[in-house]
């Protein structure tokens, strides 16, 4: 086990200085000058060639562009992710509290992910082609196909202003969670929680339930049982799920005025602040590899067959 | 590691790099390209003040407290940088001199005598002054702020004073003397200017200036920044050692709200009491929404006057592109009805335009003719320019050369957009094929400042800035010197630019901005739309809500509740 966690986290490192590569070439073919993005962002009313080429100097943008990859690099090894182009401060001290404002919201999201889908999942399962499944669906059906930005529109007008229940935006209070974790509840779960129907449906039909209720087994039981084997498909797709929300929140922040990495990474690549888009790109490089391994994980845990297979 | 991974990482990583790469839309920034934006202090009250006292609990939660939604965070509020919000920058600092309706009035300098010759500026500072951090505002502070600003100044390129400035002396404790390479009339317009001119407690600087940062916030304003969470809200409570009056507004809130949707809600359930349009917000807040707010609940409407123009550019300079020739641009000129895009598309928020400055402006009081939307007037002078209809395409041509022309408007502009739609069926009428290109708003300054644009959306200054600076921006390479630059007069309208820019008596400066403004006017080089105005929704009871001269910024330190 332990060999197997080690080689995937080895495998890791080389997918993530391609991925920051790519990243900074990419930034590199763009047509747009940096130097000028930056000063406009800046708010630099009168943008003149002088301070263009002076801007380029200070910055280092005239360097070659592998030496500029190669330093960046060294630096991010030591934890260095450099100063924004824009505001001058540290990437970090930027990049920071906006992820964690980020990940506090797709981690409380992604428990009411997990447990609506397990909940729905099974319910729809059991309950195959009745009335319940078929409402679960087609309720799963209409919110899903709802735009996420009408639809939270139309839950703030509800919850905020009408039933003056819930703040409309921000990240004041506890309360301040509730409709931004729903929107992106509804549009996960709605998708989820099929994962899991189908899984459960594909097992019901094996011959271990058959025998697991031949001899008698309590319903439960068997239930537990399939739940259980129906599992390992979901929890590679819930450990996904993760990263994904982290680094697709740009609706639901703009809307809930919530200040996360969705906002700051948009403002910074119409900016081209390099320091600040290469370090998102790898923050949510890590997170995928970090959150893939650890499915990975732990499904070799719940199977031992997972851990033979490769 | 499954291949799955990393296709998904790839793709992730693809994605966000193709964003940056051709990104076509941009989330800030909605008005015209972009533009000027820094700008003095004070008062004109222009605004109505309408009575209504109908007291209402969740419009202004305790008394004597506003906050105001703003699309985006305030920022760095370095007053000698410009990356901060300009009404909270306002709010904070101050300048030597207030830019009102009146003309300049002192404000940090109880007065100040001009040199005959224009070359030297005294001021005398108003005494017992102090900045926020209790440092005191003398001399020494003014010679050192505006000896960091000058250490940056590739950075104030559009402020020309930047580039006259040849020493400043302290003269005593409250005297300072400000010397010029050359006489500039507009010196004391662009000291009033609430950047980069405006004063910050030199303890607040870093490595001996502010070009590289500032520490702290210490200005002399009426108001103190007190708490700044980034992307969240920031708090001013009012300086209780303010020299001039108190303000009435004991707490102002700046609370973020990038969407308009949720900014229209917040102010219906009065988590925030105050909005105000500036160039940028404008295009978010749904017109009709707010009209229902004003109706239903206890808010008012106040609208300013005309602030600046919105214009289409035209490069008279491209010498390949129908738009070099002077019929053609009247005529395009003649085919846009403004009464409907003021109507229809601004819902009455924006007024329609004339000529490039409305006649609010100081020295464009002077009538020039109108050209106004004539659709057969417009065919009259292409037909004579040579420009023969072609029934199959509808576009007119000349010398086997097609009438089409491109029209750059900002992507991230809903109005611009419309506008561009709504021009392009009414030109087509007349025969102008055009060609619509949105671009996201630094690529459209990168267009202007190459000349590489045949037409282009764009904004005057602002009233602060209307008309020196702007009509400075003629000459600047990287502002409008290819839209001016193509007209037969060019070189003589240059010489009569630098000549009113040094002009010493008001006479000669009123006939020489005459002559300017008839010289563009008559060559159609800057096509008017609408004229932009300031739109506040305030609480009924929020009393003498004003303006400045500029659309920036607001007299916040007069208005108050009853």
């Amino acid at each position: 086990m332990k060999r197997y966690v080690l080689g995937k986290v080895v495998f890791a490192i080389p997918l993530l200085i391609i991925i920051t590569f790519l990243a900074f070439g990419l930034n590199h073919l763009s047509p747009v000058e940096p130097a000028e993005a930056v000063l406009h962002a800046q708010g630099v009313p009168e943008i003149t060639k002088e301070l263009i080429a002076e801007t380029r100097e200070k910055l280092g943008m005239n360097d070659p562009f592998l030496f500029r990859y190669g330093s960046w690099l060294l630096d991010c090894l030591r934890l260095d992710f450099g100063s924004s182009y824009v505001t001058g401060l540290p990437v970090w001290s930027q990049l920071g509290p906006a992820f964690l404002n980020t990940l506090k919201l797709t981690l409380v999201s992604m428990a009411a992910i997990v447990g609506l889908s397990i909940a729905l999942g099974v319910g729809s399962a059991l309950r195959e082609g009745r009335l319940l499944d078929k409402g679960i669906r087609g309720a799963a059906f209409l919110l899903t196909s709802m735009p996420p930005y009408w639809l939270a529109t139309l839950m703030i007008w509800y919850f905020s202003v009408k039933l003056d229940l819930l703040p409309t935006s921000g990240m004041d209070a506890w309360q301040s969670y509730i409709l931004p974790v729903a929107i992106i509840t509804i549009s996960y779960a709605g998708i989820y929680f099929r994962v899991i129907r189908s899984s459960m449906l594909g097992n019901l039909n094996e011959d271990y339930v058959l025998y697991a209720r031949a001899n008698g087994l309590l319903e439960l039981l068997v239930t537990k049982h399939i739940l259980r084997n129906s599992l390992q498909v979901a929890v590679s797709v819930f450990g996904m799920a993760i990263p994904v929300i982290l680094g697709s929140t740009v609706v639901v922040e703009n809307l809930f005025a919530w200040p996360g990495l969705g906002s700051l990474s948009v403002r910074a690549i119409l900016s081209r602040d390099y320091p600040v888009i290469q370090a998102y790109v790898l923050i949510l490089a890590v997170t995928f590899v970090f959150f893939n391994t650890l499915s990975d994980i732990v499904n070799a845990a719940m199977n031992p067959k997972a851990r033979m297979d490769r | 590691m499954t291949k799955k991974t990393i296709y998904l990482l790839t793709l992730a990583a693809l994605a966000i790099m193709l964003l940056a790469a051709c990104s076509a839309n941009s989330t800030n920034s909605g008005g015209a390209t972009f533009n000027g934006s820094y700008s003095p202090q004070n008062a004109s009250s222009s605004g109505a003040d309408p009575a209504g006292s109908a007291a209402n609990e969740s419009t202004h939660p305790a008394a004597q407290e506003l906050t105001y939604a703003t699309a985006k965070d305030i920022n760095d509020i370095n007053p000698h940088l410009y990356a901060g919000s300009i009404p909270a920058t306002g709010m904070v600092f101050e300048s030597l001199v207030e830019n009102t309706k009146d003309g300049i009035k002192p404000l940090l300098a109880e007065s100040w005598d001009i040199s005959p010759d224009g070359k030297s500026y005294t001021f005398h500072l108003r005494k017992g002054v102090t900045f926020h951090d209790g440092a005191p505002f003398n001399a020494e502070a003014v010679k050192k702020n505006i000896e960091a600003v000058q250490a940056n100044a590739a950075k104030h390129a559009w402020i020309k004073l930047s580039a006259k400035i040849a020493a400043i002396h302290a003269l005593d404790e409250h005297t300072v003397q400000l010397d010029l390479t050359e006489a500039y009339y507009p010196a004391l317009l662009e000291l009033a200017m609430t950047r980069p001119y405006a004063f910050i407690s030199p303890n607040d600087f870093k490595n001996g200036g502010t070009r590289d940062g500032v520490t702290g916030y210490n200005g002399t304003g009426p108001y103190r920044l007190v708490e700044h969470k980034t992307d969240q809200y920031a708090v001013f409570e009012a300086n209780e050692s303010y020299w001039g009056e108190a303000p009435h507004l004991s707490k102002i809130t700046a609370k973020v709200l990038p969407a308009g949707e949720t900014t229209l809600l917040a102010l219906k359930k009065g988590e925030v009491n105050f909005i105000f349009t500036d160039d940028r917000g404008a295009d978010s807040i749904d017109v009709q929404a707010m009209n229902q707010l004003a109706e239903d609940q206890n808010y008012q409407i106040v609208r300013s006057q005309a602030m600046n123009t919105k214009i289409i550019a035209a490069n008279s300079s491209k010498s390949d592109s129908p738009v070099a020739e002077k019929a053609v641009r009247e005529a395009l000129w003649q085919s846009i009805d403004r009464e409907t895009i003021s109507m229809d598309i601004f819902s009455g928020t924006e007024l329609p335009a004339e000529s490039l400055f409305s006649s609010n402006v100081n020295y464009a009081d002077i009538g020039l003719g109108k050209r106004e939307y004539n659709p057969e007037a417009a065919i009259r002078l292409l037909e004579e320019a040579g420009w023969k209809s072609d029934s199959r395409s509808g576009i007119r041509s000349k010398n086997g050369r097609a009438l089409s022309v491109k029209l750059y408007y900002d992507a991230a502009s809903p109005s611009q957009k419309t506008q561009a739609e709504f021009i392009q069926s009414t030109a087509k009428t007349a025969g102008i094929g055009l060609e619509l290109v949105g671009e996201e708003s630094s690529s459209l300054a990168k267009r202007r400042a190459t000349g590489d644009y045949e037409l282009l959306f764009n904004q005057t200054w602002g009233l602060a800035y209307d008309p020196q600076s702007t009509i400075s921006a003629f000459t600047a390479e990287s502002s409008y010197l290819h839209t001016t630059k193509g007209i037969h007069q060019a070189d003589e309208l240059y010489g009569k630019i630098n000549e009113v820019m040094v002009s010493k008596d008001e006479q000669s400066r009123q006939a020489l901005y005459r002559e300017i403004l008839t010289i563009v006017h008559d060559e159609a080089v800057f096509i008017p739309l609408t004229n932009g105005i300031v739109t506040i929704i305030a609480p009924k009871d929020l009393k003498h809500i004003s303006f400045k001269q500029t659309q920036y910024e607001l007299p916040f330190e007069k208005m108050g509740f009853q």
